[in-house]
């Protein structure tokens, strides 16, 4: 199966990114089923490292302001958390 | 009445199709970045309006490109001649929007076309409509860029109508910046919040075009009223599903639904109408959907924010500025207009006045910063009667010659602001603080007669006899223009 794609808006410093912990993020689905539902955002809970091989998925990153970085990085999504429940 | 009224998003195209301001695109386009660059270069070459019948993987539905943004769309949503002059198209926003308002009517559900179709539930589920991804690198998709959001005062049951931006964050969340001085970030952070009590709210997509006019204007008079007085008749409105609010009945798309307390969740980047990515992503207010109600084919309406010209540049320019001419004629100054260019992003308001008495430049800058519209405003140009002020070439030169860099500019500091100006300081712009300036381009009352220089121009230098003989013989010295 095709590797799934997200993206993500980061905020802080890249260098300063924690890899490697679960920890909670928004991700944005690049590669859902039905085209209609691109770009859906959900928290989840993953883990994610820089390495572009070292989780199953791919995560794309941009800067706050919308600037896509060139090389992506991977992420393990452990569950959606649902923040309106 | 003597005007045209278009009640519907609907007609409003058949008048831009009939006047040639339309271009029906049959070609299928994708709603993923295709048709945000058709509509941004649009706006860029101030083209015909887009009209969008075939977007990819949402059949049925149809999309309008920059509904308002050039004088000529503006005028047609007036019903006047789409080649009336801004001067025109204001005297008669002025006119139509002075004296008693025009409150709506409400119609049955049955006699509603936005009923035709109800989504609850479940099937209420925001990527069944297409919300276009507008810019690359934007935060998500924009369903309300052209639109208007309905609340609802809880203890004076006042109905405000805004234009409040709106991303689709998954199924059932829409997430957006309400500004804390807006008529609905009032109502919602100083009302709602502190009891801890969600906010109804409707939004409004594929309106009338005066409605949306209203919406995006900042009259104090409620826009559903306002709407009325420019259309000149009521606007007919109906009850939402799910909550007590009222929807105009002939509208494209209605989202109901809750603004939410006690949880703000991260939005944007998004195009401004400075022309830039400016305001960070960040935390901001949450709406959740409960219910969508739709006409047959819905028609929704896209403005794209960037470099000039949108509508929110052209139509905010256009009533900032009037706003701005109404205080100004209210406390008796001798102004003979108030302009602002939709290029400046309605950053530079260009005043014209008879200089009566010293320090007059300072008193309309004091006026003009000291409004509640302020934040919206950084330059205040003050030039004299003579002076076009919708001619830049004369303004340019009015503040080129006459405004002195030293003791012509004064400086208005810890202002307020927004954090949407590009020019400012990271750490302005997360306090919203501002600042602004005024240009005073009128020479010194104080300076003796004879030291004023004189502008040399034709209707300055010669003689009436030889003005008129000029212009009689124009065409007879060979000239064609
Ligand atoms: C296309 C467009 C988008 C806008 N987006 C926002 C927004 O997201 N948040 C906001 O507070 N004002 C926004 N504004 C400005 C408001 O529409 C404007 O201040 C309006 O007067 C608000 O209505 P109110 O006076 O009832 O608050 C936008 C204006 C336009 C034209
Ligand atoms: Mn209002």
């Amino acid at each position: 199966m095709a590797k799934k794609e997200y993206d993500t808006f980061i905020l802080t410093e890249l260098e300063e990114f924690p890899e490697d912990q679960e920890m909670e993020i928004i991700v944005r689905d690049l590669t859902p089923e039905d085209r209609r539902y691109k770009y859906r955002s959900a928290y989840v809970l993953a883990k994610i490292s820089k390495s572009e091989s070292k989780y199953p998925d791919r995560l794309w990153v941009r800067l706050g302001r919308g600037q896509l970085q060139e090389k992506p990085w991977s992420i393990q999504i452990i569950k959606e958390v649902n923040k309106f429940a | 009445m003597g005007f045209r009224v278009y009640k519907d998003n609907r007609e409003f195209i058949k008048a831009l199709e009939a006047y040639d301001d339309l271009v029906i695109i049959q070609q299928e386009v994708d709603w993923d970045l295709e048709m945000g660059a058709i509509v941004r270069r649009v706006c860029e070459k101030k083209s015909a309006a887009p009209y969008f019948k075939k977007i990819q993987d949402y059949p049925g539905f149809e999309a309008l490109g920059a509904p308002l943004a050039t004088y000529k769309r503006l005028a047609i949503a007036m019903g006047m001649n789409p080649e009336a002059t801004v001067l025109e198209i204001s005297d008669e926003y002025v006119r139509r929007t002075t004296g008693e308002t025009v409150k709506p009517v409400i119609v049955e559900k049955k006699k509603a076309p936005c009923k035709e179709n109800i989504w609850m539930g479940k099937e209420a589920d925001l990527f069944k409509l297409p919300g276009p991804m507008v810019h690359d690198g934007d935060g998500g998709r924009y369903l309300a860029t052209w639109h208007f959001v309905v609340s609802k005062d809880p203890d004076t049951g006042a109905v405000n109508w805004g234009m409040y931006r709106q991303m689709v964050f998954d199924e059932k969340t829409m997430v957006g910046p309400v500004l804390p001085f807006s008529d609905m970030g009032k109502m919602f952070y100083g009302k709602y919040v502190p009891k801890n009590q969600p906010m109804p709210f409707a939004t409004v997509i594929g309106c009338d075009p005066l409605s949306g006019v209203a919406a995006c204007a900042p009259s104090p008079i409620p826009e559903d009223e306002f709407t009325g007085m420019l259309m000149g008749s009521p606007v007919e409105l109906v009850k939402c599903e799910t909550n007590d609010l009222y929807v105009p009945a002939q509208a494209e798309i209605i989202i109901e639904g809750e603004v939410i307390p006690g949880i703000q969740i991260e939005e944007a980047p998004f195009g401004e109408y400075t022309g830039y990515r400016t305001s960070p992503r960040e935390p901001r207010t949450v709406y959740r959907v409960s219910a969508i109600t739709f006409r047959n084919n819905p028609i929704i309406t896209v403005s794209n924010m960037g470099v000039p010209t949108d509508e929110g540049q052209l139509l905010r320019s256009f009533s900032l500025g009037l706003e701005m001419r109404k205080l100004l004629e209210s406390q008796g100054i001798p102004i003979t207009g108030v302009f602002m260019w939709p290029e400046s992003t309605h950053h530079l308001v260009v005043v014209g006045v008879r200089p009566a008495y010293s320090g007059i430049a300072s008193q309309i800058a004091n006026l003009v910063f000291g409004s509640k519209l302020s934040p919206w405003f950084t330059m205040v140009v003050v030039v004299d009667h003579e002076t076009d002020i919708y001619n830049k070439d004369e303004v340019i030169h009015a503040l080129c010659t006459k405004c002195h860099p030293i003791r012509g500019i004064r400086k208005y500091e810890q202002a307020p602001g927004t954090p949407l100006y590009p020019f400012a300081d990271p750490e302005d712009r997360k306090w919203s603080r501002g600042s602004q300036v005024l240009f005073d381009c009128l020479f010194p009352l104080d300076w003796p007669k004879a030291l004023v220089p004189i502008k040399v121009s034709f209707n300055n230098v010669y003689p009436k006899e030889i003005q008129d003989k000029v212009l009689k013989n124009w065409k007879s010295y060979g000239f064609k223009d």
